[in-house]
């Protein structure tokens, strides 16, 4: 034989095709290692990429110093408020002698001074500024009168150079506006401005707490200014030890705090019949308020006390509808007095600082302290944050200034904020709220991952409660008992199943079936009793069914024999049921769940989507628990029999058990399969994110979230990092329930290897 | 030839005690009584019509080339064929007198009677002490303590106790493929069979395996009719009383082991005993 070939094939030939064979062994080993490696790469990038997007929403807040400078009569108590404008360019410094000095931030000079005309013979004696948006400020005076004034900035654009040109100006008239008619001292004052009306309240240097309500009608001779009407009222409160006079945006409250740390919270909605809801202290025993603040939006009061503790209260509606004042959090972050907070304008965020010249940002929402440093040598004087939250300017007791930039992106989210509950504002109770955006300018978005992570889990439960038995006895039928013939037809058509566009099932699911279902519900329920007893009592009769009539069924071809079985149940509860309603339900079952049984029901709920999504599941744990099943050895099930066992105690005995791996990781890829599918939970859900188990709810699911939401994010936003700490945690989702299938695959693979 | 065979596998057939029988299997009491016995798949005929008579508490082995059809008369003893699709079985086999084909007989329940090892080991992924009970469950038994005695009476008759009896519990995976097959034995004699099928019981495992298997049957057989095939015509002579030697669905000749292969009556088989084909 060997000589044969040594003459047919000369030796260089020889070592030519064995040199071909070489290259070609190792191109082949290069390809697959290059292929292999780039699909692991690739999911490490998309990895790497949802990781690089989702980590700046956990780095801390960082400042930068700009400049540092002293202005003229800073440091004493002259200086009553700071402020800046939007580009953080110019700010505004109100003194108590009613001067208003614009300064360029960047090197402390003097851009602009004007001049408060104020009464002759009065002086300044109280100031308070309106919401910041707003830019007013008001300055409360000797002689029982109040002056309104706003800072406003011009920008143009001249020579193609942004030019902002600062202006004081007087919304109300340069005519002070009288409080109090005695023309007694107003000690403190506060104040806040609505379109359509203004408020101002003040307490006197001899103990009345009063307030102005100012009705604004637009002027009919000149556009852009009032008629104001003015309605005086007196409070029932003694004022004579009064350190905090504070009103809520809404022109709603008036909070009163004063030097023993009791609050007094009036109702003042309606302006005629102010109403004292409520007194309680706010600081601990021993603790002294030492500034209070309300954070944007007007709902939460922030108060800074003796300790250095920070807390966040807000009214909460209690068992008998009242609104209690109610701590909500505190922060502790800093331990000398709490000297000023200056809050954020846009979002729930606030800085405070403290008598040892600490500054810290914080967050109050997500319950964050982002950043805490000395910045000063003295004591805090003054302090404003820029009105995108970007720099800060502030003064020291020692008449330092200094202008910081602040690049804190996304102090809202915090693990507490994402996992935990979260006591919103306004909210009664700590809540997972998934509530992205609105239409109202001073809405806090609400970021809690739990409803979506919850209503991803419920959408693949149910899917998983249609799919995984239908799938598995399917699969255990046809790969155990059915004919080899029936199962080469019945194996493929399935398989196919998996094949269609799930956005097909979606739309299926919301269009037809979720309105079908709505109009057939006791027909849904009467089917999901009566197929399973119909296929049971149908396999009994046939057991019970003459021989002849047996043996003409070939033996595994019984299961064709229940398509009409099946399908005459399915009629027969689609007859049913309008009957069965008429006259179990009213005539309407969906009424009479919500109304009898206090049931609520939507339309896209979780029944539809575990029908949907259980039917697009179905194929693959079917597909992978059949190939399992049917992988059993042949002599194993042989050994079984062959010890009398009955071929249901083979199966249940041996055959069951050999493939419970197999089944076990054909549900867990099922069940990652069902937590990222997207198009069925899209259509069907109704993306609610609420968080109820009733099958009747809808849900949202990660998927269907990121779907939504991510075309209409800001990129960079907080938002947008969000959606995509979604989409990582939905990778980890599926990561985490495909490693567990494989790893116990593994297992007991390694386990029964041997048989 | 059996002797040096012997020799070199080291075991002292006379030591066994080992008797040559010279009576015709006709004249001992009958286990299994085979009747004209004809299997088709499908339209192909795998056996030819076959007589003959298995005796009690003997061991009877089938020999013949691949494919002559003796492992499947030796499925026929307990039904194993039902469950190949296309299979058609003419003839009688009367397990004690009754014809084990008959229509009131349950293949379940017969096979209980008539237990089988396969040729590969194929015990059950469950423990050791399972493994053995599991034939009894099958029948209800859930007391435990006949569960236990039953188990290691098994595993003493398998010869396979000594070696685990202190890990019952371990997985019967983790056995040797020898114990395995012990394992399968001790299995098969828990649920106190009349008939033991051995097909290729020893074909798997190595020399020293294969030996205690041969040992074991030699056991065995004063508790159980034993019928083996094997392709090994040494291992037939070494364990079996009676053997048959069968060719192309036909069962050629019949005779005790001794005269089979010292004296065979008929050509063919004298051909394949001296490894002429095969």
């Amino acid at each position: 034989m060997t000589a044969k070939i040594d003459t047919n094939k000369t030796a260089a030939a020889r070592l030519r095709h064995n040199k071909i064979r070489m290259v070609k062994d190792v191109l082949a080993r290069y390809a697959v290692t290059i292929g292999g490696t780039s699909v692991i790469l690739a999911i490490a990038l998309i990895f790497f990429y949802l990781f690089f997007v989702v980590v700046p929403l956990f780095k801390s807040a960082e400042i930068d110093h700009v400049a540092s400078y002293s202005v003229e009569g800073a440091g004493s108590s002259e200086t009553l408020y700071l402020a800046m404008e939007e580009q953080s360019e110019i700010g505004v410094r109100f003194t108590r002698s009613a001067v208003a000095e614009f300064y360029n931030l960047d090197d402390g000079s003097l851009r602009y001074r004007e001049e408060i005309e104020l009464p002759a013979g009065a002086t300044v004696s109280s100031f308070a500024s309106a919401a910041l948006e707003h830019g007013l400020v008001v300055y409360g005076l000797s002689n029982g009168q109040a002056v309104v004034v706003k800072h406003q900035y011009k920008v143009t654009f001249p020579n193609d150079q942004r030019k902002i040109t600062p202006q004081i100006a007087y919304p109300f008239g340069e005519e002070p506006i009288t409080i109090d008619d005695d023309g007694d001292i107003l000690s403190y004052i506060a104040f806040q401005n609505g379109e359509e009306e203004a408020t101002i309240t003040a307490a006197t240097n001899d103990g009345r707490l009063l307030m102005t309500h100012l009705i604004k009608e637009e002027s009919m001779m000149d556009e852009g200014m009032f008629d104001i009407e003015q309605e005086n009222l007196t409070l029932n409160y003694d004022s004579s030890i009064l350190d905090y006079l504070l009103m809520g945006q809404e022109q709603d409250k008036i909070y009163a705090i004063d030097r023993r740390g009791e609050l007094s919270f009036f109702n003042i909605r309606d302006k005629e019949e102010p109403e004292l809801e409520q007194r309680l202290r706010i600081v601990e025993q021993g603790a002294r308020v030492t500034t209070a603040m309300f954070l944007t939006g007007g709902i939460s009061l922030m108060v800074g006390d003796s300790n250095g503790q920070i807390s966040q209260w807000f009214p909460v509606r209690d068992e008998h509808n009242n609104k209690v004042l109610t701590l909500i959090r505190s922060f502790d972050a800093q331990d000398k007095p709490i000297d000023k907070i200056a809050i954020e304008s846009g979002r729930k965020g606030f800085v405070a600082a403290d008598r040892e010249g600490n500054i810290g940002l914080y967050h109050s929402t997500a319950h964050r302290t982002l950043l805490v440093e000395p910045l000063a040598d003295a004591a805090i004087h003054a302090i404003a944050i820029s009105p995108r939250a970007n720099a800060m300017w502030f003064e020291d007791q020692n008449g330092k200034m200094q202008f910081w930039r602040i690049h804190n992106e996304h102090p809202e989210v915090s693990w507490s904020s994402l996992w935990g509950e979260v006591w919103y504002e306004s909210y009664e109770e700590p809540e997972y709220t998934w509530q992205s955006s609105s239409s109202s300018s001073d809405f806090e978005p609400k970021y809690s991952l739990v409803p979506i992570s919850f209503g991803t889990l419920k959408a693949a439960f149910y899917a998983m409660l249609v799919a995984m038995p239908l799938a598995i006895l399917g699969a255990i039928y046809t790969a155990y008992f059915m004919a080899p013939k029936m199962r080469n037809i019945v194996k493929p058509s399935i398989e196919i199943m998996e094949a269609l566009p799930t956005v097909i099932l979606g739309f299926l699911a919301g269009l037809w079936l979720a309105p079908f279902i709505e109009s057939h519900l006791p027909g849904i329920f009467i089917m999901l009793i009566l197929v399973p007893s119909a296929i049971i009592l149908a396999a009994f009769s046939w057991q019970l069914a003459p021989r002849r009539l047996r043996d003409a069924i070939p033996e595994g071809w019984e299961a064709a024999l229940l398509l009409p079985v099946i399908v005459l149940a399915l009629w027969i509860s689609y007859g049913f049921s309008p009957s069965i309603e008429t006259a179990f339900f009213g005539g309407d079952m969906r009424h009479y769940l919500s109304n009898e049984l206090g049931i609520d029901f939507d339309q896209r709920n979780a029944l539809v989507v575990g029908l949907a999504m259980g039917f697009a599941v179905i194929p693959t744990i079917f597909s992978i628990a059949e190939d399992a099943v049917f992988g059993v050895p042949r002599h194993l099930s042989n050994g079984s029999l062959a010890l009398g066992a009955t071929p249901w105690q083979t199966m249940w005995g041996v055959v069951l058990l050999t493939a419970s791996p197999g089944i076990f990781s054909a549900v867990m890829i099922g069940f990652g399969r069902a937590v990222g599918e997207t198009m069925i939970v899209l259509m069907a859900t109704g993306n609610t994110p609420v968080m109820d188990m009733s099958i009747f709810q809808g849900l949202r699911t990660l998927s269907a979230n990121i779907a939504v939401e991510v075309p209409e994010s800001e990129v960079a936003s907080t938002h947008y990092r969000i959606l995509f700490l979604a989409a990582l945690v939905l990778f980890a989702f599926t990561f985490f329930f495909n490693t567990i299938a494989e790893v116990v695959r593994q297992r007991l693979r390694k386990k029964y290897s041997s048989l | 030839m059996s002797d040096s065979q012997v020799k070199t596998h080291g075991v002292n057939m006379d030591a066994l005690g080992r008797k040559a029988q010279q009576k015709p299997p006709e004249d001992e009491e009958c286990s299994l009584e085979v009747k004209n016995l004809k299997l088709f798949y499908g339209d192909k005929q795998a056996l030819n019509g076959i007589d003959m008579h298995i005796s009690k508490k003997r061991v009877t082995a089938f020999i013949g080339p691949s494919g002559c059809g003796k492992s499947t008369l030796l499925r026929c003893f307990n039904r194993m064929n039902d469950l190949v699709d296309g299979v058609r079985v003419e003839g009688e086999i009367l397990l004690d007198g009754d014809n084990i084909y008959a229509k009131s007989v349950s293949a379940v329940e017969l096979r209980r009677r008539i237990g089988m090892v396969f040729q590969k080991p194929n015990p059950f992924p469950k423990s050791i002490y399972e493994n053995v009970a599991y034939g009894l469950r099958l029948q209800g038994i859930k007391d435990r303590r006949i569960l236990d005695e039953s188990v290691e009476k098994s595993l003493k008759g398998s010869a396979l106790w000594e070696e685990v009896k202190d890990r019952l519990n371990d997985s019967a995976l983790g056995l040797s493929g020898g114990q395995q097959q012990r394992l399968v034995i001790a299995r098969a004699i828990a649920v106190e069979p009349e008939v033991l099928l051995l097909d290729e019981p020893a074909s798997a495992l190595d020399p020293i395996s294969t030996l205690k298997i041969e040992e074991l049957i030699y056991e065995l057989k004063s508790d159980y009719t034993i019928v083996i095939v094997t392709h090994n015509m040494q291992q037939a002579a070494r364990v079996s009383d009676y053997t048959a030697f069968m060719y192309m669905g036909d069962m050629i000749e019949f005779a005790d082991t001794d005269t089979l292969f010292t004296n065979p009556g008929k050509k063919q088989t004298e051909d394949y005993i001296t490894g002429r084909y095969g």
